[in-house]
């Protein structure tokens, strides 16, 4: 099972790309992936915007652009998803403090708290190959 | 005199569910209660919604069978913005309604709570609800399902929005239809500060969750559409004290206006792992109390 935090130390990695971030559902109910309204990633004091980040559920890749119109496929609550960013050399070996920001549209809550932010801010550790 | 019927809401276990318990650990802890009855989340419970397979649906109902528990409701969510560019219709709200009705009966659920997107910060319902109801009434009234939304702080029961579902249930007549009350509205203490809450973000948004202290007695006014109630709470200590929900005042009123529905636990407190495991138990330890010494008092 996951770690209780969103941000997860399990896999968080360099890929060809970038790197790979492992975050857990961070809300009370499924999400459908268009209720998210961007998830915002920063390392180290530098940000990944939402709109060039990717993620990968259930072994399907979304774009930014694409969760906004998955209106059928939720984000399950105690599921992980690897958020794909974009970043020419990866990360460097050793411990970086990691950040994400989710914008969550809840067409239950009052127009003045949409979207709803859920932040985090972590420790965690890219070990070398 | 019959009783208060006792269940458990699945909701009381957020953030437990998924990191330090399954659906599985969770349902035997409400079955340790002495609780009957299950009320789940749709979106969150049902890992495949909106179509679960048929091994997870016998292994629902072996569950339930071997634990004794009933299905009770299950809450849903009818969301009207359900992208940026898009506001669902009267249609396809119905569309959604109809596709939790088959759901929660095909898992044996007699209610079902739709959570409809609003449009202020007093939780008015977003207006294709009306529309969007009617059109599945007569199939409600086919599955035996009642559709409850909820009032929930900061919406009283002295309010536009609630008077707008009972004239709906006079004008429709529906008898598959009615109002979800959650103990929330009686919360008359302070609420402490949610995690990244500031005193300032409270005075200037949230000011409800100081309790918007609805007179137990108003009850009374509604009780008749009332078929279903969450229990909702915050914090019991070790001595059976509810830091924030006059339990003492809300049971001797339910009892005295005769309420035989569930009070289905929602507990909202302290996300910290394990805590909602006790917290639970403590709430059906004072209900119960109480409830057994109102009979006394009038026997």
């Amino acid at each position: 099972m996951p770690e209780r935090s969103i941000i997860q130390s399990s896999g968080f990695a360099n890929t060809e790309a970038g790197f790979t971030l492992r975050l857990r559902q961070p809300n009370y109910r499924g999400l459908r992936l268009s209720l998210i309204e961007g998830i915002d990633i920063t390392v180290d004091g530098q940000t990944y915007p939402a709109e060039a980040n990717s993620i990968l559920l259930r072994g399907e890749v979304y774009s930014h652009a694409a969760m906004a119109e998955a209106t059928e496929t939720w984000w399950n609550v105690g599921e992980t998803i690897a958020v794909q960013v974009a970043k020419p050399d990866g990360l460097s070996a050793g411990v970086h403090e990691v950040g994400c920001t989710l914008r969550l549209r809840h067409p239950y809550f009052p127009p003045q708290f949409q979207p709803a932010f859920v932040r985090e801010t972590r420790h965690i550790t890219i070990i070398q190959p | 005199m019959s009783g208060f019927q006792y269940g458990v809401s699945l909701y009381s276990y957020t953030d437990d569910i998924g990191t330090v318990m399954g659906l599985d650990e969770a349902l035997e802890h409400v079955a340790d209660t002495g609780a009957t009855g299950i009320e789940i989340l749709s979106e969150s419970h049902i890992p495949a919604y909106p179509r679960p397979d048929t091994a997870w649906i016998d292994h629902w109902f072996a569950r339930l069978e071997r634990l004794k528990l009933v299905p009770t409701n299950m809450a849903c969510w009818v969301d009207t913005s359900i992208t940026l560019n898009h506001n669902r219709t009267e249609e396809e709200g119905a569309a959604q309604l109809a596709q939790d009705l088959r759901l929660a009966h095909l898992l044996g659920f007699r209610f079902i709570r739709p959570k409809f997107g609003v449009i202020d910060e007093e939780l008015t319902p977003h207006p294709i609800w009306r529309g969007a109801v009617e059109r599945v009434l007569d199939l409600a009234d086919e599955l035996d399902i009642t559709i409850i939304p909820e009032i929930h702080a900061p919406t009283p029961i002295r309010h536009p929005v609630t008077e707008a579902y009972v004239d709906f249930i006079q004008k429709t007549g529906t008898r598959h239809f009615g109002l979800l009350i959650d103990t929330g509205i009686f919360q008359d203490r302070p609420l402490p500060y949610w995690p990244g809450e500031t005193p300032e973000i409270r005075k200037a948004a949230l000011s409800f969750l100081d309790g918007i202290k609805v007179p137990v007695e108003h009850l009374a006014e509604v009780i008749d559409y009332v078929p279903f109630i969450q229990a909702k709470f915050h914090h019991i200590d070790e001595k059976l004290h509810d830091h924030h929900i006059p339990w003492d005042r809300i049971v001797p009123m339910l009892k005295k206006l005769n309420y035989n529905g569930y009070l289905s636990s929602e507990y909202e407190g302290v996300r910290d792992p394990w805590v909602a495991i006790e917290q639970v138990r403590r709430q059906h330890c004072l209900i119960r109390r109480l409830e057994r010494e109102t009979e006394l008092s009038h026997a």
